[in-house]
């Protein structure tokens, strides 16, 4: 009677409602770390997407070569991605206005930012996707988690009531198996919070390089329209 | 190459880190198992009550109880060990039998070889037909036998499942009402132990490791009979101590409540032990 009493026995046979809540956490935990696992490996693209995009930039090739190499990847079905598509969506928009005799310089200028704000806008979406979810099962598992607890030491009470004396045998496990869904809301919410957080400074992080990249190539790109 | 796995991480990283995140889970799961149990048994050990302790011990039937429901269960467990090696062995002996059938049958069929051999040229045709047709019908007798002993076997295992099944059902039903008894025995013990722990005072000069145990009898109306000392702590004026608590804790009305049979069985008579661990000196 008093042996045995291990987790999972108290798992199995705990009440339905505290079987519930556990069960819709297990879900939450699954789920929550397919996103870590996937965000991890398109944050850490996009950091690498950086540097070496910056590199091949600032090597001093020439700019529409480098919209070449670009096009020759994407006919390779290779996928573009971040700084280079902000490069060309500007570099692209640059070009075609330029071939248009009656543009005036300004205006040239001002559709190629517009078109970069617009990349940089949809690349900066790629990259914050799935964080609000984790944020939301940060903070939701550890009330889900204590709504199992109360379900559950409630119940016990309920079945403290009609007995005449009250050992310390009998409210035990109710109170342990009561427990288990804090522990399991804890442990959702606690990596769901950590990663959260890490995960919203990389994402700021690669964003304030897009925006300066956009700057850099803006004010070449303003350089090259007055000097001819 | 790098295309596909630029294509695998950044716009369908879904399937790895699906199986990823599984297998994360899994991995945290066995390992509780695992922790749970190696360590489970030994934390419970510990729970030790380190107040005063009064207890019930061996003059409580429910310890004999137990013991006699243990031996009951030892001695089913015998007989039916028992009937199933009577079992193998009815089935050992039909096997023996059934192979000397056939080694007489074969000898008597090398027999009528060895005269057919003798006789084979004025009617070696017609010897080998019948010869043909002999080995036929045996073959057909043996597969009939083949047939009974299956079904025999298959009649047997199914016996034993049903016995085992019943067996099963039996040993739950003694379990649940054990259960419940016990739960019965461990609020009685606890109210007894509260009465009289509340009220024992004891006196100056007790020390920790003392030890008394008084044999206390009750009715089933919780009235005390008697309570003599068994076992004397040495020290008289705490032996004193006990028996008064004792006698001002009673009677213990709560346990009225408790059906005849539990009563009987359990707080006719039983003992219990002052050792006080709590002083600081």
């Amino acid at each position: 009677m008093n042996e045995g009493i291990t987790p999972t026995l108290l798992i199995l046979e705990a009440s339905l409602p505290v079987q519930l809540v556990l069960l819709t956490l297990l879900g939450l935990s699954i789920v929550s770390w397919v996103m870590i696992f996937q965000r991890a490996m398109v944050l850490s693209a996009a950091t690498k997407g950086v540097l070496s995009f910056e590199h091949r930039f600032w090597s001093g090739m020439d700019l529409s070569q480098l919209y070449k190499e670009g096009s020759q990847m994407q006919k390779e079905d290779i996928p573009v991605v971040g700084m280079e598509n902000i490069f060309r969506a500007g570099f692209k928009e640059f070009m075609r206005l330029r071939q248009q005799p009656t543009m005036d310089k300004e205006a040239i200028m001002e559709g190629a930012q517009r078109a970069m704000r617009v990349a940089y806008s949809r690349e900066e979406e790629k990259l914050e996707k799935h964080l609000p979810f984790l944020a939301t099962v940060a903070s939701v598992s550890v009330y889900i988690g204590l709504f199992g607890t109360v379900i559950g030491i409630m119940n016990s009470f309920i079945g403290l009531a009609s007995q005449a004396q009250v050992t310390m045998q009998v409210i035990a496990p109710d109170i342990a198996e009561a427990l288990i869904a804090t522990a399991m809301g804890l442990f959702v919410a606690i990596p769901a919070v950590v990663v959260y957080n890490r995960y919203s400074a990389n994402v700021d992080n690669i964003t304030s390089s897009y925006v300066t990249f956009t700057d850099e190539f803006s004010s070449i790109l303003h350089r090259q329209i007055h000097s001819d | 190459m790098k295309g596909a796995f630029n294509n695998v991480v950044i716009y369908n990283g879904y399937p790895l880190s699906l199986v990823v995140a599984v297998t994360f889970h899994s991995v945290i799961l066995a390992l509780l198992l695992y922790l749970q149990s190696t360590k489970g048994p030994e934390a419970l050990e510990l729970v030790q009550p380190t107040v005063v302790k009064v207890l019930l011990i061996q003059e409580n039937p429910q310890v004999a109880n137990e013991r006699k429901r243990v031996e009951r269960r030892q001695q089913q467990q015998r007989v039916r060990e028992r009937e199933v090696a009577q079992q193998a062995a009815e089935a050992d002996q039909q096997r023996r039998e059934q192979e000397q059938a056939e080694a007489r049958a074969e000898e008597q069929r090398k027999a009528r070889e060895l005269a057919s051999l003798r006789q084979r040229q004025e009617q070696e045709r017609l010897d080998t037909e019948r010869l043909v047709r002999e080995r036929e019908e045996q073959q057909d007798r043996e597969d009939e036998q083949r047939r009974q002993r299956e079904l025999a076997e298959a009649q047997r295992q199914q016996e034993i499942r049903d016995r085992e099944r019943q067996q099963e059902a039996a040993d739950a039903a003694a379990a649940e009402l054990a259960s419940s008894e016990f739960e019965m025995v461990q609020s009685g013990m606890s109210i007894i132990q509260q009465a009289v722990q509340s009220v024992w005072s004891r006196p100056p000069s007790a020390r920790n490791g003392m030890r008394a145990i008084l044999q206390i009898r009750m009715l089933p109306t919780g009235e005390l009979v008697d309570a003599v000392i068994t076992e004397s702590s040495g020290d008289p004026a705490f032996d004193r101590s006990a028996e008064n608590a004792v006698y001002s804790a009673a009677p213990f009305r709560e346990l009225q409540a408790l059906p005849t049979n539990v009563f009987n069985e359990n707080f006719r008579s039983l003992s219990l032990i002052f050792q006080p661990e709590d002083l600081l000196n």
